[in-house]
């Protein structure tokens, strides 16, 4: 099983697709960061944009700037087992482990892995970035205080979630551009509705575990008023849905004859 | 050891592969013949657990292929439409198979330089023509030295000097004692180089026999002699039919060794003797068409 993770983690590796993916996410990361930056304690007409880097919220709000392209990683997983489909390496794939189930077990490993590391990058550049700029303005520099370790750590373990649900998606779904467009469409339409509407069932679905594990709102708003998880109950959440998809997906798209 | 005991599958209404049996044995090239849709891949795919069979076996030394331990280690496989991801460089292709099945990486070179790959080895795949997938395929079945090989349609796509390349390759790697089995649509493909044919058509075997037989059957033989005159009325005695062309005579109802008697007879000395090519086409046509309710 470790060699076949290792053969995951290569595969991953030896394309460029990775980067595309971690550039979107850093991109997404320091767009966020940069509004923050740019509107805390700033007037506008008359009343602040954002409360002022010496609120604990503006500070929280820097670093869960880190957590904003979690999406991405979810894409990433969703082609980490699409892709094979689409170029037919599934065969090889297949030939060389065929108990499927192994196969998928090894990239839920791998992206679980790929994703805590994209995780690590993005927590990286945003402390890079957030740290001096709050101090420029006179905020908080520790990292200790106002839930900075809870925010950073659950934003490397929310990536890593992120990209094993969106493995187990797309293993159940295994077109390619049917399954990013469902992933999409669910984060940023129906989710977003629902955490809204009805925040009772929004914090049951996987924004709603993000949130949770990183004790911050994605982007603006009051986080704190909508109903969350436990941090543990998020991340438990975000795993009971990547491996709940990739085992139904075990026992019907992924017997599939490979043709 | 290749086993299929009354494979069949069904994709819906369509009998792909119809009670399909044969054998290829360890150090023969047995050759998996048919015209395009004749069920060879659907076949070849239930043999590598790629496709659940609808009923029957299909068995590599006497286990299903899921049931292989590093299965990669006993059985070789290349399979048309096999893709390799674009952006990825054929070392690398080569280097996840290993990593996979537990295969040291020092054999990925060697497999690159074997199949003519070796100044290609660094780039992406997306770049490589379709012979040079082929050779990529053909580098991944026999990474791990296997004792087992299965091709689908190894010659598509190759260049004249490759598909020669790939027979020596076979007949090597049968004489090894390697099982080899390798299907085809092109008979010309396959007759320099198997020992044994399997010809499928419609799902069924409608021949399974040593190579020698088919040609045996050929419509006649070309012979090529210095004395066509005297061999010609040698062989009319001996009862075939000749039909004489220069120094070339086109010979049926007489085998090869029939043929040497009457050039002994005659004192004719030959200078080619062979198979009408033609007349084997020929027969690999009847035998398919008669399957498919048509005329040759
Ligand atoms: N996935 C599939 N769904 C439906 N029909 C299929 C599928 N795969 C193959 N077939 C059909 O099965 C038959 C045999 O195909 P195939 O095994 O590819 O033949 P060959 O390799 O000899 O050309 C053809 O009629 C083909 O159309
Ligand atoms: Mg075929």
């Amino acid at each position: 099983m470790i060699a076949l993770v290792r053969a995951e983690l290569l595969k991953i590796r030896s394309t460029r697709m990775w980067l595309g993916m971690l550039a979107l996410s850093l991109g997404f990361t320091l767009l966020g960061l940069g509004f923050y930056i740019a509107l805390a304690g700033v007037e506008m007409n008359g009343e602040a944009a954002l409360p002022p880097v010496t609120d604990p919220a503006t500070v929280r709000g820097f670093y869960a700037a880190a957590s904003a392209g979690t999406l991405f990683m979810m894409i990433l997983g969703i082609i980490g087992i699409t892709g094979e489909y689409r170029y037919q390496t599934i065969t090889q794939a297949f030939l060389v482990t065929p108990r499927r189930y192994r196969l998928l077990a090894a990239k839920l490993v791998a992206y679980f892995l790929f994703g805590l590391a994209f995780g690590v990058a993005n927590v990286l550049v945003t402390v890079a970035v957030a740290l001096p700029a709050l101090a420029v303005k006179g905020g908080s520099t520790s990292l200790l205080d106002n839930d900075v370790p809870t925010i950073l750590g659950g934003t490397v373990l929310a990536m890593g979630l992120y990209a094993l649900v969106g493995l187990g998606l797309g293993a159940l779904v295994r077109n390619q551009v049917a399954a990013i467009i469902v992933a999409v469409g669910w984060a940023q339409l129906v989710e977003a509705i629902l955490t809204v509407a009805l925040p009772s069932v929004g914090q049951w679905l996987p924004a709603g575990a993000v949130r949770a594990i990183t004790r911050a709102n994605i982007g603006f708003g009051g986080g704190g008023e909508l109903d969350t998880l436990p941090a543990w109950g998020g991340a438990a959440l975000l795993l009971a849905y990547g491996l709940a998809f990739a085992a139904i997906a075990t026992f019907t798209t992924v017997r599939r004859d490979i043709t | 050891m290749i086993l299929v005991e009354e494979l069949t599958k069904h994709f819906g209404p369509v009998r792909a592969v119809d009670g399909l049996s044969f054998a290829a044995r360890p150090g023969e090239v047995t050759g998996f013949l048919g015209p395009n849709g004749a069920g060879k891949t659907t076949t070849l795919r239930m043999l590598l657990g790629l496709v659940a069979p609808t009923s029957g076996r299909a068995l590599i030394d006497g286990e299903r292929y899921a049931d292989l331990d590093r299965p990669v280690a006993r059985v070789g496989a290349a399979l048309e439409a096999t893709g390799f991801h674009p952006g990825r460089t054929a070392r690398d292709h080569l280097r996840v198979v290993c990593r996979a099945s537990g295969i040291a990486e020092d054999g990925v070179d060697e497999v690159l330089g074997l199949t003519g790959l070796a100044d290609a080895a660094g780039r992406r795949v997306g770049g490589f023509s379709l012979g040079m997938r082929q050779r990529l395929a053909l580098a991944t079945a026999v990474l791990a030295r296997p004792p087992v090989l299965i091709l689908d349609e190894p010659a598509n796509g190759l260049d004249p000097a490759g598909i020669h390349w790939l027979r020596g390759f076979l007949r090597h790697l049968a004489d090894g004692g390697c099982t080899v089995l390798v299907s085809s649509h092109v008979l010309a493909e396959v007759e320099q180089t198997a020992d044994h044919v399997v010809i499928v058509a419609r799902g069924k075997v409608v021949r399974d026999a040593p190579l020698a037989e088919l040609v045996g059957e050929a419509d006649g033989l070309r012979v090529r002699t210095e004395h066509p005159a005297e061999l010609a009325a040698e062989l009319d005695r001996a009862g075939g039919a000749v039909h004489r062309d220069g120094d070339l005579l086109r010979v049926s109802g007489v085998d090869a060794a029939g043929v040497g008697r009457a050039a002994l007879a005659a004192g004719a000395v030959l200078t080619e003797l062979g198979a009408e090519r033609s007349g084997l086409e020929k027969t690999f046509l009847e035998l398919t068409m008669a399957e498919l309710g048509g005329d040759p």
